[in-house]
């Protein structure tokens, strides 16, 4: 009688001791490091952290709501409304209200905005347009349009990076920016208590942290995902987030329709997956990822420099100045471009980077969502162009993509994906639709 | 000029030209000395730059050497040759660079194209011609960058070991400025290199070399950055460049000597013999100027003391040896003078002392031989003054003694008649007493020639009062034409004007008497200079050369009843006027007489 019971006592305390072990503990600091800027768009680590947006994407890229319970659609999408959710408070203790969104969102886009008009109705928050916005609810779940305190409760300006995330900002010291965990987050008080964010730390020296456990979550650029997996780190790879694609000018020099296209055929393309970013993303020439579109691999990837030269038809255009945004990878990547176009007859100069003027830009666009029409109007707008995509077939957004395409201004190259490694300790760290760490949603395993 | 300037002007031109020459000789010598040195110099330090030019490439092959040598080199190196994917190792170039202290590296796969370059990772792909050099030593090469531009580097080929087929390095260094500056140098030496590869270029990624354009002074960069003077490298580099060997010269930077420097260019050749740029070594000549300047100051410093020392010792010679000369000269004055005493005083043996010695004997000769002359001449005199008081005398005399004995034999005669002889006689008497009255007054006034009392008049006024005077008394006689010539110019004189107007008239009478047959006298005056030349000319017989030279002796006459005393009283008044006169005249052409006299200031 007494060996059964045993045994059974052994059984039901080892499988609690189990149960005990994967529920994730409170507590702790979170420890990241960064080699960029933790608030700059997108993909800003401490971004999500602080402030949540009307919506949000969930990790199947599925809109849902956050600060807005509910939305709809009225005038044939001229106009949309969304309420809400109540009781959600600002870290300073504020209540969210329409007013506040309104402000914050003015403040975020007072330029390029996908809407004409944005008021406070009550409880609503009010978008209108003169042309469609069918895809609004899906553009406001993006970095961009997340909600700031933008005036605190007496009127006067906010003090700090003030949203209603499940982190608050603490303080900013020795590059380190520390967020403390919002006890009174709508979504819930995250787990850990403290996220520590390093940042412009080098990539080697975040691995070397790593290593040493002196951190717990750093950054795995694409091009360097196999040294990470040699290092044995634990690499979590988002599905693809960003489209590396040339920006091309349709003015000045590049005027000639021909010759952004014969830009776009002298790029090789599998010259910038194979060695520059090491197999990591897919080879495109689509804006929508094939995933998203199914219809992708019917643009051909090749390069084809006959093509690029019969386009240029011998027009000799001038210096061209090329610039890429963002790290060295991407400089990288910009000064193989341009060795292609000088092999294609085009005079290609190297801008300094972050050249805002350059007559050809390499920059990232946000890829987000699994709507691809949000996701395609949502990389038009990325790339400073306001065009309500309204097709929903796969036919009607091939063919939209293909006048989009064949006018040269943009040229895909690479659909990439976002990474980072963590540590040992680190439970239950997931990436988000748009590539960056939930860090809210993870634990520490020696937090107590 | 003196016989002491000439002396001396000869004295110190030769010596001031031996020292000049002396001078002129040793700069000249001083200079190609430190010419010689300075060449020497130059291409000693040419020769030590050369060697540190060869450790820096042996340095930059022993880089390359070492990272080829690495283990994780020649891991990644077999690795690659067993995967046969290039791939991972693009970053791998930077890293290896970064630690080998080298600017460029470029790892080539067995394909020969670049796995992995460090100083243009774009370049992954693209083929590396150097790593088809065959050679193991260092080369220099152009090396595109990703901003368009070329630069030169010094390159070292080097293959992995272990890896087959093989996987190479290509590694160098850039040969810039801070090469440049990482070069030991010389005080007072400046490296500098000219390349053509600065310019941007467009030649695409397979590697386009520029072709060699005009010299561009820009392009000249040294340790500092440009290179002081670099438009006059031109030349040096140019011919340097064309021709490929070492070039040489000196090269004056600014106007100021000090700032020349000596330059050897050095063409920098890649393996196929192609000049891809210039090295200059420049070494300062200031010190060598300096030390030059400095000897040809004190040079010219002695050379002008030797030439002042040799004019004063010019000066010393010139008196000495001119003083007696001098002596001799003012002595040879004074006797021309009329110092008939004058001596000089005789020192030493030399020659001009002999010179003294006789001119003091010759002199003393022509002093007794003056008196002797004065004594025979006073003699002589007085016989010519007996013998024409003689001659004078003696025709009134004799009829003064017929009358005499006449009257005496008149005494025998009636009253009547004694009376008419006697008054005969008595009235010959006196008319012969008075010419022998006149005789003694001509010879009076010869010796009682008055002194002049000048006064200021036109020699054309007295030329015309003469002119007036005798043309009413030519009226009798034979027929007399007196004319003058005188010019409407002034001829101002300071004379006598009855002196000159007696010494005209005597002129005149003369003129006369040597036309019993009649003729013209022509008085005419013209300026000379600074004197005023009267001519009185006559149209009679003229007169022989012999008569001419004694015309004007005193007591000579041509004519019967002369006395001799007019012209030489002529000669006496003229040469009162610091005036001269002489005769032009032939047998049958007339004469004439030239008197000329200074003329009175405007």
């Amino acid at each position: 009688m007494f060996r059964p019971f045993a045994i059974s006592c052994l059984i039901l305390a080892t499988a609690l001791s189990a149960a005990a072990r994967t529920r994730p503990h409170y507590g702790g600091t979170l420890r990241v490091e960064i080699a960029g800027d933790p608030w700059e768009r997108p993909a800003g680590v401490a971004r999500r952290l602080v402030y949540d947006g009307l919506t949000q994407l969930d990790a199947n890229g599925a809109l849902r709501p956050a600060l807005a319970l509910t939305w709809e659609q009225d005038n044939n999408f001229h106009r949309w409304q969304f309420r809400l959710r109540p009781g959600v408070r600002f870290q300073d203790g504020s209540s969210l209200t329409s007013a506040a969104v309104v402000a914050s969102l003015t403040a975020s886009c007072n330029a390029n905005c996908p809407w004409d008009a944005v008021k406070a109705v009550g409880p609503l928050v009010v978008f209108t347009n003169d042309s469609a916005m069918p895809n609004l609810p899906s553009l406001l779940a993006s970095d961009e349009f997340l909600i700031a305190l933008t005036a605190a409760a007496d009127g006067k300006s906010a003090a700090g990076a003030i949203g209603t995330g499940p982190f608050q900002v603490t303080g900013f010291n020795n590059g380190v920016l520390t967020l403390a965990a919002n006890e009174n987050c709508w979504t819930g008080r995250p787990f850990a208590d403290v996220v520590e964010i390093r940042v412009h730390r080098a990539v080697r020296d975040q691995w070397l942290d790593l290593s040493l456990g002196r951190t717990d979550v750093v950054e795995v650029p694409p091009e360097q995902f196999r040294q990470a997996q040699q290092q044995r780190f634990a690499v979590l790879t988002s599905a693809p987030v960003a489209l590396l694609a040339l920006q091309v000018s349709d003015a000045g020099v590049l005027a000639n329709v021909k010759l952004r296209g014969a830009i776009a055929a002298a790029v090789d393309r599998s010259a910038l997956y194979n060695v520059i970013f090491q197999k990591q993303g897919e080879v495109t020439a689509s804006l929508l990822p094939q995933k998203m579109s199914g219809y992708s691999f019917l643009f051909p990837t090749d390069r084809d420099l006959n093509k690029a030269h019969e386009l240029r038809g011998g027009l000799a255009t001038g210096a061209i100045t090329l610039s890429a945004v963002g790290d060295g990878t991407m400089q990288l990547a910009a000064q193989r471009i341009a060795l292609n176009l000088r092999e294609a007859g085009f005079n290609v100069q190297m801008a300094g980077a972050g050249t805002q003027h350059a007559d050809i830009v390499l920059r990232k666009l946000s890829v987000a969502g699994a709507d691809p029409s949000a996701a395609l109007e949502r990389i038009l707008w990325d790339a400073g162009e306001i065009a309500p995509v309204t097709e929903q077939t796969p036919a009607a957004l091939y063919k939209r993509e293909q006048s989009i395409l064949e006018s040269g201004r943009i040229v895909p190259i690479l659909d990439l994906p976002l990474a980072y490694a963590s540590g040992a300790k680190v439970r239950d760290l997931h990436l988000r639709d748009d590539g960056t760490p939930d860090l809210a949603n993870a634990s520490l395993e020696d937090a107590r | 000029m003196s016989l002491r300037q000439k002396l001396l002007l000869l004295f110190s031109l030769t010596v001031a030209a031996a020292v000049a020459a002396v001078a002129w000789t040793v700069l000249v010598r001083i200079r190609q000395v430190f010419e010689h040195r300075d060449q020497d110099e130059t291409a000693l330090f040419v020769s030590q730059f050369q060697r540190e030019f060869q450790h820096r490439s042996a340095d930059v092959a022993g880089a390359v050497d070492r990272v080829a040598g690495q283990e994780r080199v020649r891991s990644m190196a077999f690795e690659m040759v067993q995967s046969n994917d290039a791939a991972p190792f693009l970053n791998e170039a930077q890293t290896l660079a970064q630690d080998a202290r080298l600017d460029f590296l470029e790892i080539v796969g067995p394909d020969g194209t670049i796995v992995s370059s460090a100083q243009w990772p774009a370049r992954f792909g693209y083929p590396e011609p150097a790593a088809n050099e065959l050679t193991q030593t260092p080369f220099l090469k152009r090396e595109e960058l990703p901003d368009g531009t070329t630069v030169l580097g010094l390159f070292a080929l080097r293959a992995i070991r272990g890896a087959e087929p093989a996987v190479k390095l290509v590694g160098g260094v850039r040969m810039d400025q801070s090469f440049l500056a990482d070069l030991p140098v010389a005080p007072g030496m400046q490296i500098g290199l000219y390349s053509d590869a600065t310019s941007q270029s467009n030649a695409g990624a397979s590697g386009g070399v520029n072709s060699p354009a005009g010299f561009d002074a820009q392009r000249l960069v040294g340790s500092d950055g440009a290179v002081p003077g670099a438009a006059k490298y031109g030349g040096l580099i140019e011919k340097s460049r064309s021709s490929g060997q070492e070039a040489s010269g000196i090269l004056y930077l600014t106007p100021r000597r000090e700032d020349s420097v000596a330059v050897t260019a050095i063409p920098l050749k890649n393996s196929a013999g192609t000049v891809l740029a210039v090295l200059t070594v420049a070494i300062s000549r200031s010190g060598l100027v300096g030390e030059q300047q400095q000897i040809r100051a004190i040079a010219y410093g002695v050379a002008a003391g030797g030439i002042l020392l040799a004019i004063v010792f010019s000066l010393w010679i010139a008196a000495r040896v001119s003083r007696p000369v001098e002596e001799l000269a003012r002595a040879a004055e004074e006797v021309a003078s009329g110092r008939w005493d004058a001596r000089v005083q005789v020192r030493g043996k030399d020659e001009v002392s002999v010179l003294a010695r006789s001119f003091n004997h010759m002199t003393e000769q022509l002093e007794n031989q003056r008196e002797m002359l004065v004594q025979s001449e006073r003699v002589a005199a007085w016989r010519e003054l007996a013998r024409r008081l003689a001659h004078e005398l003696k025709n009134p005399l004799f009829p003064l003694q017929l009358t005499v004995e006449n009257l005496s034999r008149a005494r025998q005669l009636p009253a009547a008649e004694f009376d008419e002889v006697f008054n005969e006689s008595t009235q010959t008497l006196s008319m012969e007493i008075g010419n022998l009255k006149k005789i003694i007054g001509r010879f009076s006034d010869f010796s009682k020639m008055p002194k002049p009392e000048l006064e200021r008049i036109a020699a054309k006024e007295l030329i015309t009062r003469v002119r007036t005077l005798y043309a009413a008394a030519s009226e009798d006689g034979p027929k007399i034409e007196i004319v003058t010539q005188l010019p409407d110019e002034p001829m101002p004189l300071m004379v006598d004007p009855e002196l000159l107007h007696r010494a005209l008239s005597n002129l005149v009478l003369n003129a006369k008497d040597a036309m019993p047959e009649g003729g013209t006298v022509t008085l005419s005056a013209c300026k000379r200079e600074s004197k005023v030349e009267i001519r009185v000319s006559d149209t009679g017989e003229g007169m022989t050369p012999e008569e001419c030279e004694r015309l004007f002796t005193p007591y000579y006459t041509t004519k019967q009843h002369g006395t001799g005393l007019g012209l030489a009283i002529v000669q006496s008044i003229v040469a009162d006027h610091a005036g001269t006169i002489a005769v032009e005249s032939s047998e049958g052409h007339g004469a004439t007489f030239v008197i000329t006299l200074p003329r009175a200031d405007a």
